[in-house]
């Protein structure tokens, strides 16, 4: 496909980009179309090991349309050189007494993205959890719980409305400052306002064991074949009479099928991964116990899996 | 005969559902009713001469009293409110909150029985088949709520008549919210079609 027009071959040829001068060049004739264009590119790459000290990167962050003013405020640093004047010093510390509406808002993003971080999870989810914290922060509402808990809240919604739910266990476990009970009423609290104020756009499905288990399969390091056998398991017990929490289901599951493997994974592995209780895996599989035959996919395993039954 | 020709055949299979007269009945369970006796109480007098009485300031402002006869118990405040809990039905509220005024009458207050109201009836109900809460939530409704990691049961906060059903997946369901007997018959109605739809057939 030809790309610009040459005036000296008189039609429309194939230019190369010469990075180093900036040109654009006919690759007929040599004609240099295009001078002095300009490279849109970062100047600087900063790594994470090196020092903070001598950073050159001239610019700030990108655009953040959840802050007021886009983030984009400017600010003046201490002098280097520890030049004690009494102007340059004092300005550094008028400003920052300064009132920044966005104080707050800026550092729950900054707690939400360490949390994400530890979660593994992608800026898509991030970004999301910052919406919805900017949403309910905007209602003044929230001033007396928990803050850790309405931040995990959200990180909870923002991952179930992804489709990447991750267990309330999961991130009880990231963050320090709350407990199961207190996230789930943040997330009640949460939903309930954005519902009333968007108007039923919250569209949180529920939750299925199949969601968890590749999640928690590879976190175990099973093999493909298990990682499968599970997957199917998993879809046939949503028939049953089964009244546990999906969590526990698939933690059930795993359990068997690895068990029923030649790598078994032992139960305090299982425990730890899911964040479900020993003792609660062991009763969910006394309840599987009756259907494993019609769970288990043929192919998996035969009869081996009725001899199988320990308590 | 000419009769039984016109039977209507039951839409669903199951013949439960199109004839009320062979649903379960919901049972009450709890009546909570409050009642103003229109004058500040001495708690502590109360909780001197009356028997069955307990008042622990420090840890709530009501005296707390309870009868035999409806089996229920009373929150006494100073303000001379109550509030009358554990009843099985209705009138059986009604009687306890006279009897609770009785009692305070005889110590020597000054007692009219005024604003009786019912706030709270609690109704439970077992529609005899395990229920697919799972396949329920996905049909939805801005009226469900369903989150099986926080609590193991549906909760399905009907508009007309305003009330909450927590439906369990053996099938048992608990009505609450309602303010007058008729309602909870009447949300069950509502109710019963839509939780046979979602059987779990194994």
């Amino acid at each position: 496909m030809a790309d610009l027009f040459c005036p000296e071959c008189k039609k429309f040829t194939e230019v190369v980009f010469d990075h180093s001068a900036g040109d654009t060049i006919c690759s007929e004739c040599g004609l240099v179309l295009e001078a002095h264009s300009v490279d849109e590119t970062s100047e600087w790459r900063t790594f994470s090991n090196e020092s903070a000290d001598n950073d050159p990167v001239r610019v700030g962050g990108p655009y953040n349309p959840l802050l007021s003013s886009g983030g984009l405020s400017t600010v003046i640093s201490k002098p280097n050189g520890g030049s004690s004047e009494f102007l340059s010093s004092s300005l550094g510390k008028w400003q920052g007494r300064g009132s920044n509406p966005d104080r707050n808002l800026i550092q729950a993003f900054k707690a939400i993205a360490t949390m994400s971080e530890r979660l593994g999870l992608v800026t898509t989810i991030k970004d999301r959890a910052n919406e919805i914290y900017k949403k309910i922060e905007d209602q003044k509402l929230l001033r007396g719980r928990n803050q850790d808990a309405i931040m995990a809240a959200c990180l909870y919604i923002a991952c179930r409305q992804e489709n990447k739910p991750r267990t309330v266990k999961e991130i009880c476990s990231i963050v320090h400052g709350t407990s199961k009970r207190e996230i789930g009423r943040a997330k009640e609290f949460i939903v309930k306002h954005l519902e009333l104020e968007m108007g039923q756009s919250m569209e949180i499905g529920t939750i299925h064991a199949g969601d968890y288990m590749r999640r928690f399969c590879s976190n175990l390091g099973m093999a493909n074949q298990e990682v499968k056998a599970a997957q199917e398991a998993v879809q046939k017990s949503e028939e049953l009479d089964i009244r546990r929490s999906p969590i526990s289901i698939a933690a059930a599951i795993i359990y068997i099928i690895s068990q029923l493997s030649d790598d078994k994974k032992p139960l305090k592995d299982i425990s730890v991964v899911t964040r479900v209780a020993e003792g609660t895996i062991k009763n969910s599989f006394k309840d599987l116990s009756p259907h494993l035959s019609g769970l288990i996919p043929a192919w998996y395993a035969t009869e081996e899996d009725i001899k199988n039954l320990q308590p | 005969m000419a009769d039984t020709d016109q039977v209507m055949e039951p839409s669903i299979d199951n013949p439960f559902i199109s004839s009320p007269a062979l649903h379960p009945r919901p049972t009450l369970q709890n009546v909570v009713s409050t009642v103003n006796f229109g004058c500040t109480l001495d708690l502590k007098a109360i909780v001197r001469h009356a028997r069955n009485t307990e008042y622990n300031p420090k840890r709530f402002a009501a005296a707390m009293m309870r009868i035999r006869e409806p089996k229920t118990t009373a929150l006494i405040f100073s303000s001379g409110k109550i509030v009358c809990t554990g009843a099985k039905t209705e009138k059986q509220s009604l009687t306890a909150a006279r009897k609770y005024a009785r009692i305070i009458q005889k110590l020597g207050f000054d007692i009219t029985f005024n604003d009786f109201k019912i706030q709270n009836i609690v109704a439970s109900c077992d529609v005899g088949c395990p229920l697919s809460l799972v396949r329920m939530s996905t049909f939805h409704g801005e009226f469900l709520v369903y989150e099986p990691e926080l609590f193991p049961g549906l909760i399905y906060r009907m508009k007309k008549p305003k009330v909450a059903i927590l439906v369990f997946p053996s099938g048992k369901i608990v009505i609450a919210g309602a303010q007058k007997t008729d309602e909870i018959f009447e949300a069950f109605k509502n109710i019963y079609p839509v939780l046979m739809s979602f059987r779990k057939t194994k």
